[in-house]
C-alpha cells in the first residue's frame, strides 16, 4: 500500500511506527507460552539428563565394588524367604481355624476391655498414681528411723497423708467400677474394631461379665471362663498342629537349608560394604585434598595452616587395586556352587512335600499355596540365573549405556538413603501409577460418559442447567480437599464395606489396608469425572443436528437414534476425551500422596485382581514426598527430575495425540 | 413428551386404542432411567463430601452463642496443641502460648500426662493470607501476560506457522501436570532467575558485576511467594489466555469495522472499542483462574510454602523485597501438613475438618461466583 505523500510520517524507528510496536509488545508476549514451554523443557532436561552420566558411575561403582556379586546371592535368599513366608502364612491359616470361636471371643475380649480401659481412662490415671502415692508414703513411713527425733515428729503427717490417701483410693476405686459398670453398657464398648471377626451371640454376656471382672481394680488374673477359653484353643491348635506336623517339619527344614547360604552371603556382604567405602573415599579424595588445601590458603593462624596442611598431605589419591579387592569373590564362586546345588535340591525335596491346595481347608491356605507356586517358580529361576551370574561376573566389565538406561527405566527397586546401595527404578512408581490410572478411567469413563448422554440427549432444559453447573463445581474441589476425604472418611468407609460378608468374592476383599491403590483409584475417577464429561458432552454437541433429525425421521427410537447415530459420530470426540482425562489422572498429585498408601513396591500381581487392595507409590507421589529432603544436585534429586520429566513426556504425548484425535474429528 | 404418557397405566387404561408399549420402547425407557441414575449418582456423590466436610467442619467455625463465629480460628496462626492433666483431675487444653502462659500463672500446680499435638492449635489466619498473597502475585502475573496474549491471538494475528506454534504451545502447557510446574518453578524461579544482590552465592550460573559491589546474579529468588506465584501463573496460563480470548472473541467484528472506518488506529480500536467491552469476560477469567490457583498444592510445596512460621509476611520485614521474598503458609499446604504429616488424635480433629471447611467454602464460592459470572455475562452479550 502505498503512503499518501501528506501524511505526517509520525514517530519511527528502524522503520517501525508505534502500531508496529504495540503489535510487536503483543506478539513477544505471546511468545512468552512457547518461551515458558521451552524452558520447561530446558531446566527439566538440564537435570533430568544430568541424571544418566551419574548413574552410570553409580552403576559402576556398585559393580566395581563387588556389591553385584553379592546381590545375585541376596535375591536368592530373598525369593526363598518370599516362598518360606507364603508357605507359612498358609501353615498357619489352616492351624487357626480349629480354633476360630475361641479365638474370635478372646480377640472381641481383648478389644472390649481396651475400649473399656480407654473410655474410662481419665479415673484409671487418677486412680494409679494415689495408689503409687500411697505406696510411696508406706515406704517414707518403713524408712522413718525411730531414734531421730526429726522423723518422730513426721509420723503423724506421713500417718495422716496415709489415711487421707487410702480413703481417696477406695473413693475412686468405687467410682471406678461404677464408671465401668456404666460403661459397658454403652455402644462405644463394644467397637470390635473393623476386621474382627464377630464372636457368637450366645458368647456376649460370657464376654461382658469376663471383660467386668478384668476390668475392675482389684484383679489380677483372667476370669476363669477366659483362662478356660484360652486352654481350649490351644489345645485345639495342638491337635491341630499335630495333624500336619509334617508340614511344620517340612518349613523347618525349609529354614535350616538356607541358613548356611546366609551365613556366606553376610560374610560377603561386610565384604561388599568394605569394598564401597574403598571406592567411595577414591572417588572423594581429589575434593577433600582440595578443600583442605584451600583452607590452608585462607587460614590465618600459621598453627592452623599447618594442621590442615598436614591434613590435606594425608588424603591419598591413590585407586584401589580392583582385582585385589574382588578377589575375595572370585575365589567364593566354587563355594558359592558347593552351597546352592544341594540348597536347590533339599527345597525341591522339601517342596515335594508341601501339602496340595486341595488337601488345605481355609481360603487364606488356598491362596498362599497358590502364591507359593509362582514363588517357588520365581525360586528356581532365581537359583539359575544366580549361578550363571555369579560364574560370569566380572568387575571390571564395562556397562553399556542401554544398561545403564534400561536399569533406570526395567529397574525392579526404588531404593534411598541406603547403607548398601541406592536402586533407582523406575518400574514401582510407574506400575503405581499406571494401574491406579486405569482403576480410575475404567470408573470414571462409563460414569463420565453415561452422564454426557444423558444430559446432552435426553435431559429436559431445566435438567440441563442444573446439571452441567453442578458438575463444574465438582472441577472445583481442590484435590487436596478429596484427598483428606480419602485418608479419613473414604478409606475407611472402603475398608468397612470390603468386610461385609455377602461382598467376599470381591478380588481383594476384605481390604486390611485403609490407603489403597483402590481408593486412590476411586477418588481419582471422581475427580476425573467432569473433564470427561465436559469434553463428552462438547463431542455430542458438535455432531450435526441433521444426523439425529434424519435418523428420527426414518422411524428410529430416541435412543436408538442416541447410541447409534450420535454417539458414533461423536465418538473421535470421547477418545479425545479420555486421553485428556488419563493426562489428568496420571498428573494428579495431591490425591495419590494423601491415599494410595505410599509403599515403593512392585504391587503383587500373584494375588490376581486383588492387587488394587495394597498400597503403591506413584510417579507424582515420590516427587512430592522425596524432592524436599535431598540435596540440590545429587544423584537422587537427578533422579526424580527425571521422574519428573517422564510425566511431562507423558502428558505431551497423552495432549498431542488427544489433538490429533480431535483434529480428525473436525475433518468429518 | 408422548412417551411419558404412554408409561403411565391410569392414561392407558383409559385410552384402550393407545399401543402398548413395544419391547424397544421398554427398553428404551430403561436405558434412559439407568442413564440418569448414574447421572445423578455422580451429584450424590459430590453432595455427600460436601455434606461430610460441612457437618464435621462447620462445628469449629461456627458458635452457637454470639458472635456465632470462632473468631480466634480466624485470627490466629497454627500453633502446637498441649493437652494435660492438673493433680486434682482437671483437664486442661490450650495452644502453647497460653499454655505457658498458665504455667507462668500456676507455678504451684503439678501436670500430669501433659500430651502436645503439633499444628492443632491457634487457627488458620497465616495460611489464609499466605494463600491471598500467592493468589494475588500469580492473578497480577498471569492476567498480564494472559491479556496480552488473547489480544495478539484475537487481534493481531494471522494464520501462519508461527501462530499454529504458540496454539500448540499453550495447548500443551494446559495439560502438563501441575507438579512438573513444581519442578520448573523450583529449578527457574527458586535457583536460576536473576537478581540484585551484594553477595552473590557460589552456585550462581552467571554474576555481572555492576560496579558500587552490586552484582546481578543468575542464582534464583529462593523459596519464596514470588517464586510460588510465578509458578502459580505459569501453571494457569492456559485457562486464563483460552478465557481472555473466549471474551474478545464474543465482541462482535462491527464494534473493530466501525471504529477503523471512523479513521482510529488499530491500537485506538482495541483499546477504545474493544477491551473495554471485554472486561467482563476478563473478571470471569481472572476468578476462573483464582479458584484453579487457590486450590493447587504441587506447584507450591517446593517454592513458597512453609508449615510453620510465627511471624505473619508484614511483620519483620524492613523492605519491599524483603516482603516478597519469604516463605508464606498457604491453605492447602497447611491441610497436607495436618492431614498427612502430623500424628493423628481426637485433638488434631477439629483443625483438620476445620481448615477443610473453610478452604472448601471459600473456593466453591469462587467456583460458584465464576459460574454466575459467565452464565450473566453470556445472557447479556445480546448485541
Amino acid at each position: 500500500m502505498k503512503e499518501p505523500a501528506f501524511k505526517r510520517r509520525g514517530f519511527q524507528f528502524l522503520g517501525l511506527n508505534t502500531q508496529d510496536f504495540i503489535r510487536i509488545f503483543f506478539g513477544g508476549n505471546a511468545s512468552l507460552a512457547i518461551v515458558v514451554l521451552v524452558l520447561i523443557c530446558v531446566f527439566l532436561a538440564r537435570e533430568a539428563f544430568m541424571f544418566f552420566p551419574d548413574h552410570h558411575k553409580d552403576l559402576k561403582t556398585y559393580r566395581q565394588s563387588g556389591q553385584e556379586f553379592v546381590d545375585y546371592i541376596g535375591d536368592e535368599i530373598t525369593a526363598h524367604t518370599n516362598l518360606y513366608s507364603s508357605l507359612n502364612i498358609a501353615y498357619y491359616a489352616e492351624v487357626n481355624k480349629s480354633s476360630k470361636e475361641e479365638d474370635s471371643i478372646l480377640r472381641a475380649t481383648r478389644a472390649v476391655l481396651a475400649n473399656v480401659e480407654n473410655l474410662t481412662a481419665k479415673t484409671w490415671g487418677r486412680f494409679e498414681r494415689d495408689l503409687d502415692k500411697l505406696e510411696d508414703v508406706n515406704d517414707d513411713l518403713e524408712d522413718l528411723d525411730s531414734e531421730s527425733e526429726e522423723d518422730r515428729a513426721k509420723i503423724p503427717v506421713l500417718q495422716a497423708e496415709k489415711a487421707r490417701l487410702e480413703s481417696e483410693v477406695d473413693l475412686l476405686r468405687e467410682k471406678l467400677k461404677k464408671e465401668i459398670a456404666e460403661v459397658i453398657e454403652s455402644d462405644a464398648a463394644w467397637e470390635l474394631g473393623v476386621g474382627t471377626a464377630k464372636p457368637p451371640e450366645e458368647a456376649y454376656p460370657k464376654i461382658k461379665e469376663a471383660v467386668l471382672f478384668a476390668a475392675s481394680p482389684e484383679a489380677d488374673d483372667d476370669h476363669p471362663y477366659i483362662e478356660n477359653l484360652k486352654d481350649v484353643a490351644r489345645e485345639k491348635k495342638k491337635v491341630a498342629a499335630e495333624q500336619l506336623v509334617a508340614y511344620k517339619d517340612t518349613l523347618k527344614a525349609m529354614q535350616a537349608a538356607v541358613r548356611p547360604l546366609k551365613s556366606f552371603h553376610s560374610e560377603l556382604r561386610d565384604k561388599g560394604l568394605e569394598n564401597k567405602k574403598k571406592l567411595v573415599s577414591f572417588s572423594t579424595a581429589a575434593t577433600r585434598k582440595k578443600a583442605w588445601e584451600k583452607g590452608a590458603e585462607v587460614a590465618e593462624d600459621p598453627a592452623e595452616k599447618e594442621r590442615m596442611l598436614a591434613e590435606a598431605a594425608k588424603v591419598v589419591i591413590e585407586e584401589p587395586d580392583y582385582e585385589g579387592i574382588n578377589q575375595v569373590f572370585y575365589d567364593s564362586v566354587p563355594r558359592h556352587a558347593e552351597l546352592a546345588g544341594p540348597f536347590e535340591m533339599e527345597m525341591a525335596k522339601l517342596y515335594e512335600q508341601i501339602p496340595a491346595r486341595d488337601e488345605v481347608a481355609t481360603k487364606s491356605a488356598k491362596e498362599n499355596l497358590k502364591r507359593g507356586e509362582v514363588f517357588y517358580k520365581r525360586f528356581e529361576n532365581r537359583l539359575s540365573e544366580g549361578r550363571e551370574g555369579v560364574k560370569e561376573w566380572r568387575h571390571d566389565k564395562s556397562i553399556s549405556v542401554v544398561e545403564s538406561v534400561s536399569s533406570f527405566l526395567f529397574g525392579r527397586d526404588w531404593i534411598s538413603n541406603s547403607s548398601w546401595h541406592d536402586f533407582y527404578g523406575l518400574l514401582p512408581i510407574f506400575t503405581g501409577s499406571l494401574l491406579i490410572s486405569l482403576i480410575a478411567l475404567s470408573v470414571a469413563v462409563p460414569f463420565a460418559v453415561a452422564a454426557a448422554i444423558y444430559v446432552n440427549q435426553l435431559a429436559s432444559f431445566r435438567e440441563q442447567n442444573f446439571i452441567k453447573p453442578a458438575i463444574e463445581f465438582i472441577e472445583a474441589i481442590p484435590s487436596v480437599v478429596l484427598g483428606f476425604f480419602g485418608i479419613l472418611v473414604f478409606g475407611e468407609t472402603l475398608r468397612a464395606v470390603s468386610q461385609v460378608e455377602w461382598l467376599q468374592w470381591v478380588p481383594g476383599f476384605p481390604m486390611a489396608e485403609r490407603l489403597t491403590i483402590l481408593n486412590a483409584g476411586l477418588l481419582l475417577a471422581f475427580m476425573a469425572v467432569p473433564t470427561i464429561f465436559t469434553l463428552t458432552e462438547d463431542a455430542l454437541n458438535n455432531v450435526p443436528k441433521a444426523f439425529a433429525e434424519n435418523s428420527l425421521a426414518m422411524g428410529a427410537t430416541k435412543l436408538q437414534t442416541v447410541f447409534r447415530v450420535v454417539v458414533p459420530t461423536g465418538v473421535s470426540g470421547m477418545i479425545a476425551a479420555v486421553l485428556l482425562g488419563f493426562g489428568r489422572i496420571i498428573g494428579e498429585t495431591m490425591v495419590v500422596l494423601l491415599v494410595a498408601g505410599n509403599k515403593i513396591k512392585i504391587p503383587d500381581f500373584t494375588e490376581g485382581l486383588g492387587v488394587v487392595a495394597q498400597p503403591a507409590h506413584t510417579m507424582t507421589g515420590i516427587i512430592a514426598q522425596e524432592l524436599g529432603e535431598v540435596d540440590a544436585g545429587s544423584l537422587h534429586w537427578r533422579a526424580l527430575f527425571m521422574v519428573g520429566m517422564i510425566l511431562f513426556c507423558i502428558s505431551l504425548l497423552v495432549n498431542f495425540s488427544a489433538q490429533r484425535v480431535l483434529k480428525r474429528l473436525q475433518k468429518v | 413428551m408422548h412417551d411419558q404418557v404412554s408409561d403411565n397405566p391410569i392414561m392407558r387404561s383409559e385410552n384402550p386404542l393407545l399401543k402398548k408399549p413395544s419391547a424397544v420402547k421398554r427398553r428404551d425407557a430403561a436405558v434412559s432411567v439407568l442413564l440418569r441414575v448414574v447421572t445423578y449418582f455422580i451429584l450424590i456423590c459430590a453432595a455427600y463430601i460436601f455434606w461430610d466436610i460441612t457437618k464435621k467442619g462447620a462445628p469449629v467455625v461456627f458458635k452457637t452463642s454470639a458472635p456465632f463465629v470462632n473468631t480466634s480460628f480466624f485470627t490466629k496462626s497454627p500453633e502446637t496443641l498441649m493437652t494435660w492433666e492438673t493433680e486434682a483431675g482437671k483437664f486442661h487444653r490450650m495452644d502453647f502460648t497460653d499454655y505457658s502462659q498458665w504455667k507462668r500463672d500456676n507455678p504451684e500446680e503439678v501436670i500430669v500426662e501433659e500430651k502436645s499435638h503439633a499444628y492443632s492449635g491457634g487457627g488458620i489466619f497465616g495460611p489464609l493470607v499466605g494463600t491471598a498473597l500467592l493468589t494475588l502475585i500469580c492473578i497480577v502475573v498471569a492476567l498480564f501476560v494472559g491479556l496480552t496474549t488473547a489480544v495478539f491471538l484475537n487481534e493481531y494475528s494471522s494464520k501462519g506457522r508461527f501462530m499454529d506454534m504458540i496454539r500448540l504451545a499453550i495447548m500443551n502447557l494446559a495439560g502438563v501436570p501441575s507438579i512438573v510446574f513444581g519442578l520448573f518453578g523450583l529449578m527457574f524461579f527458586c535457583l536460576f532467575v536473576p537478581v540484585l544482590t551484594q553477595e552473590p552465592l557460589d552456585r550462581s550460573f552467571l554474576t555481572i558485576p555492576l560496579g558500587a559491589g552490586n552484582f546481578i546474579a543468575f542464582q534464583g529468588w529462593g523459596t519464596c511467594m514470588l517464586a510460588g506465584g510465578f509458578t502459580l501463573a505459569v501453571m494457569i496460563l492456559p485457562v486464563i489466555i483460552a478465557a481472555c480470548e473466549e471474551s474478545l472473541k464474543a465482541i462482535p467484528m462491527g464494534f473493530r469495522e466501525a471504529s477503523l472506518a471512523l479513521g482510529a488506529t488499530k491500537w485506538q480500536s482495541i483499546s477504545k472499542s474493544v477491551l473495554p467491552y471485554a472486561f467482563p469476560g476478563m473478571l470471569t477469567a481472572s476468578v476462573l483462574g483464582i479458584t484453579r490457583v487457590a486450590g493447587e498444592t504441587a506447584p507450591i510445596m517446593f517454592t513458597a510454602a512453609l508449615a510453620h512460621k510465627d511471624k505473619l509476611p508484614w511483620q519483620e520485614v524492613s523492605s519491599l523485597t524483603g516482603f516478597f521474598s519469604q516463605s508464606v503458609q498457604a491453605m492447602p499446604y497447611h491441610i497436607y501438613t495436618v492431614a498427612a504429616r502430623i500424628p493423628q488424635t481426637e485433638y488434631t480433629k477439629p483443625m483438620q475438618y476445620g481448615s477443610v471447611f473453610v478452604f472448601m467454602v471459600l473456593v466453591m464460592a469462587l467456583a460458584a461466583l465464576s459460574v454466575y459470572l459467565r452464565i450473566n455475562y453470556r445472557k447479556r452479550l445480546k448485541w
